[in-house]
């Protein structure tokens, strides 16, 4: 049969995002791919050199709606690490206690973007009402549902209302009956096993090679996780451990094993973000005033010529690096240079090429299992 | 719990990564050095600092005896009023991972006391000071990490450092139809923004007026 190209995107749900993949097909079967990347490109590493220390956070939240407060995280260690700031152990176990919240919200929009991919519409709305739980608690610590612009070069913006500690913990155990829930509902259901299991094998060595990261790897038996091989954070001090899938071939992982450790990483952020809130400095139910040096301790503002900073932290899909230069402007108050590592940018053409081999109708199941998202690939 | 990567672990594979490289490469250029980060847990990386024609051999050699799997950031940076050895730079960030040959069907789970050697997780940034001049060029490492082909792609693209021998170099982020020269990190670049030529002129805002002032309305 003759083979043809097909364009995919940039507007089709399998997407989750604007990009294009083009596949060459032959009949059903997908015989070739390229990814086009680029459409919501809006220059952020240009736009930080024009911005201070400071207002550079509200710009790396916008790197992806769905992880704000990861990657605002992510650039604060990176700014930290050039201005040399101090932070006190409070504000690591609020930021630690912050960005898993922020990943239980984000794996749950990653869960309900991928079941209307399969065929399970309830799935999305049950997603969407558990999210809200965490949304609120982050609306509490940052003030607006999405971008947060909560954390601060050494330290955080304000310290965790009163009251909140019990309604993240009520939220939490919640949430871990919840997940019980969805699990009875999605490992006994036959279109959930049908379309995800022997679909989208990618394995573990060929992963690593081509700098794929975080539960994509993991799923594949893996176990390389930020948190605990250059901890950052308090992570060394909480009680976890890192979700690693023993995938069910040797060709390596498919889709229901990338979805199983994801649905393990919840219950395990889960378990740190109480864990956490037990160990926590200064107390759980205390209030300190902004600004308290039991959460914030001022920072240089200014950078000398030549140093440099970076951070690697692992945010929602993946290892997130910043990698940031000092010294812009005259007075050291701009970054020179600020570079953003995207685990998804590099993840994307990686997955566009494990779907050879397979049907047309199989590559919004592996594309969604990846958990793409382009806000922060496009940058 | 699994435990963490402990600070004398990581110094101690780092001191042990920079020992080999001086073993290896000292006395050609090379310079490597045991930093520590100063934000976190003050962790130590190693930073290489070497000349372009060295770099190939180098890399062959950190991907297949020192065991640096991952190569994770490539980072071009354009110093117009740098040294004259010194107009561009290239920064390559890599990880070790943990995961020397992994088995099929098999899922690690370490006992993170008890690593050593080669399966210690280690950062890695390489510097490469490349001379003034309109056209910096470095050889490509793509086919030593395949992670690098994107990333040395948006290299190309955004600063227009160019990859010698890369296969399949296109634009990524701007569009297909850039004007051939225009990578935008290039510092002759300025943002242009409210009537400034400049962004930097006016970065606070306080001098801004709004577009239509002194107009009749």
């Amino acid at each position: 049969m003759a083979q043809m190209w097909i364009t995919m995107g940039p507007q089709h749900p399998m997407t989750h995002g604007l990009w294009t993949l083009r596949v060459k097909v032959d009949g059903e079967t997908v015989v070739d791919t390229e990814a086009e990347l680029g459409y919501i490109h809006r220059g952020v590493e240009k736009i930080c050199e024009a911005r201070d220390f400071t207002q550079i956070t509200p710009y790396c939240d916008r790197l992806c709606y769905v992880s704000a407060m990861t990657w605002a995280n992510s650039y604060i260690y990176a700014a930290e690490d050039l201005l040399e700031a101090d932070v006190p152990a409070r504000a690591e176990y609020i930021r630690l206690i912050s960005a898993e919240l922020q990943r239980l919200a984000s794996h749950l929009m990653w869960l309900g973007a991928f079941g209307p991919d399969i065929g399970n519409l309830t799935l999305m709305t049950w997603c969407m009402r558990d999210r809200e739980m965490f949304l609120d608690l982050l609306q509490e610590l940052g003030g607006s549902r999405m971008h947060y612009n909560y954390p601060r070069i050494g330290g955080v913006k304000r310290d965790m209302p009163i009251g909140f500690a019990d309604r993240v913990i009520a939220k939490t155990k919640l949430f871990e009956k919840r997940l019980d829930e969805y699990e009875m509902m999605l490992d006994e259901s036959t279109i959930w096993l049908v379309r995800l299991q022997g679909v989208g094998y990618a394995n573990a060595e060929s992963m690593v090679d081509a700098g794929v990261s975080g539960p994509n790897v993991r799923a594949a038996g893996v176990n390389y996780d930020v948190r605990w091989a250059h901890p950052y954070s308090v992570y060394d001090e909480v009680d976890w451990e890192p979700a690693v899938e023993k995938p069910t071939s040797v060709k390596g992982a498919d889709c229901y094993d990338r979805y199983r450790v994801r649905m393990e990483e919840m219950r395990q952020s889960c378990r740190m973000v109480l864990d956490a809130l037990n160990k926590i400095p200064g107390g759980k139910n205390t209030n300190y005033a902004n600004g308290d040096e039991m959460i914030f301790t001022k920072a240089p503002t200014r950078a000398p010529e030549g140093a440099t900073g970076f951070s690697n932290y692992e945010c929602t899909r993946g290892a997130s690096q910043f990698y940031i230069q000092g010294g812009g402007d005259s007075r050291g108050k701009n970054p020179y240079r600020v570079s953003i590592r995207s685990p998804m940018f590099i993840t994307i053409p990686y997955v566009a090429k494990t779907m050879i081999g397979y049907k047309i109708a199989d590559i919004p199941a592996i594309m969604g299992s990846f958990d793409p998202c382009i806000g922060e690939t496009d940058r | 719990m699994v435990g963490s990567i402990t600070p004398e672990q990581n110094s101690a594979a780092a001191e042990a990564c920079k020992g080999a490289l001086v073993d290896r490469f000292g006395g050609s250029g090379i310079d490597v050095t045991v930093e520590h980060h100063s934000n976190a847990k003050k962790y130590a990386f190693v930073r290489i600092i070497c000349p372009p024609q060295h770099w190939i051999a180098l890399a062959k050699w950190m991907k297949y005896d020192l065991g640096v799997n991952y190569c994770s950031m490539v980072t071009g940076t354009h110093f117009p009023e740098g040294s004259p050895e010194r107009g561009w730079e290239v920064a390559y960030h890599f990880l070790r991972q943990p995961i020397q040959d992994q088995k099929p069907n098999t899922c690690t789970v370490h006992d993170v006391e008890a690593l050593s050697g080669l399966e210690v997780p280690m950062e890695f940034e390489v510097f490469i000071p490349l001379p003034q001049g309109d056209s910096p060029t470095v050889p490509t490492i793509q086919n030593i990490w395949v992670g690098s082909d994107w990333n040395e792609k948006e290299t190309w693209d955004l600063v227009g450092i160019k990859f010698e021998g890369h296969d399949n170099m296109h634009r990524v982020l701007n569009p297909n139809d850039s004007p051939e020269g225009f990578h935008p990190l290039q510092k002759q670049h300025k943002i242009r923004y409210h009537d400034h030529n400049e962004m930097y002129d006016d970065a606070q805002g306080f001098i801004r007026k709004p577009v239509d002032e002194g107009r009749v309305k």
